[in-house]
């Protein structure tokens, strides 16, 4: 079963080992290159977390569960700071084809719980493969242009 | 049927990166070489209100496309110092200003004055007509060919391209590709 982004928002992380739940999901970090989620971000602002996507041991309807309370580190570098504000989310984005015509703004994220994999992105009514995705920046998401 | 648009339409858009996705300048102006019957390159503003001009310059070759919202290049090394630019990018040659230039076929007719060069959308600077005042005052598009004589006061076109005078882009857009299989270019 796939999940969206839009339906990540608020849901609970909770830690395998201790069953404390840890926080909720405020964010989704995409890793561009691989076409893969690379973090989720617990809570807002400076006080927000990241967990890598390889510390995530189930991918629930109901829960994020991880393997242990220490996975959670607090943003390191730039774009990991970027990303706890939101900066580098790819819904409500601006996407832009490689040929530099607007393609519409960006709904939703389709990808696998499973392994991370992003499948496709959602542009209103279109929905274009995630293999389409080049880049994510402040400005827009660039998609390769769809075939005319 | 091909998508155009207008160089003023092209002064403005942002200039976006493909590698990353930011917005590193915007259009300033457009070099055009007349001879080339092409855009060469651009010239650019820094973005935001209450920017200056940027030193920088975008030749031809490094644009991936002119699209309709923005100027795609691969990455910010795109923007060279005019210094390490093609000499006709880095200093056009004065005269090349073709806006206001009366258009004459070989006939010997005038069909107007230019003003704006129209370009091919999705390429890298392709102009493949001109805007123009036509003598009732009225706006008008004609395609040109891939080389015309430029004097700098006038530029001669073939007599075909009576034929070709369209009220807006789109009758531009469909008409060029007949104009020129008419001349037989391409």
């Amino acid at each position: 079963m796939s999940e969206r982004f839009t339906a990540v928002p608020g849901r609970r992380v909770v830690s395998r080992t201790s069953a404390e739940e840890l926080g909720n999901l405020s964010h989704v970090v995409v890793d561009v290159k691989r076409r893969q989620v690379a973090s989720l971000v617990l809570g807002k602002g400076r006080k927000a977390l990241l967990i890598d996507w390889d510390q995530v041991s189930g991918f629930g309807p109901d829960a994020v569960m991880v393997a242990h309370d220490t996975a959670l580190h607090p943003a390191g570098d730039d774009r990991e700071h970027a990303a706890a504000d939101g900066k580098l989310d790819l819904t409500g984005k601006r996407a832009l084809s490689d040929m530099g015509n607007d393609l519409g703004t960006i709904t939703d994220v389709v990808f696998d719980p499973d392994t991370g994999a992003i499948e496709s992105l959602v542009i209103g009514d279109l929905e274009q493969p995630a293999a389409s995705l080049l880049a994510v920046g402040s400005f827009a998401v660039i998609l390769r242009a769809p075939a005319e | 049927m091909r998508l155009l648009v207008t160089g003023s339409a092209i002064r403005g858009l942002p200039v976006v990166t493909i590698a990353d996705g930011e917005d590193v300048a915007e259009v300033r102006d457009l070099i055009y070489s007349p001879e080339a019957g092409r855009v060469v390159g651009l010239t650019l503003n820094k973005r935001g209100f209450l920017s200056g001009r940027r030193r920088e310059v975008l030749p031809a070759e490094t644009i991936h496309a002119i699209g309709r919202n923005a100027v795609m290049v691969d990455d910010e090394t795109s923007l060279i110092h005019p210094h390490d630019a093609p000499a006709d990018v880095a200093a056009p040659p004065s005269g090349r200003d073709v806006t206001g230039n009366e258009v004459l076929t070989e006939g010997g007719e005038s069909l107007g004055q230019v003003k704006d060069v129209v370009v091919l959308v999705g390429s890298n600077g392709e102009v493949v007509g001109y805007e123009i005042e036509t003598a009732s005052g009225k706006p008008g598009y004609i395609p040109l060919p891939a080389q015309l004589a430029v004097s700098g006061t006038a530029l001669v076109v073939p007599e075909s391209t009576k034929d070709f005078v369209k009220d807006d882009l789109v009758g531009l857009g469909a008409a060029v590709d007949e104009f020129r299989s008419r001349l037989g270019i391409r």
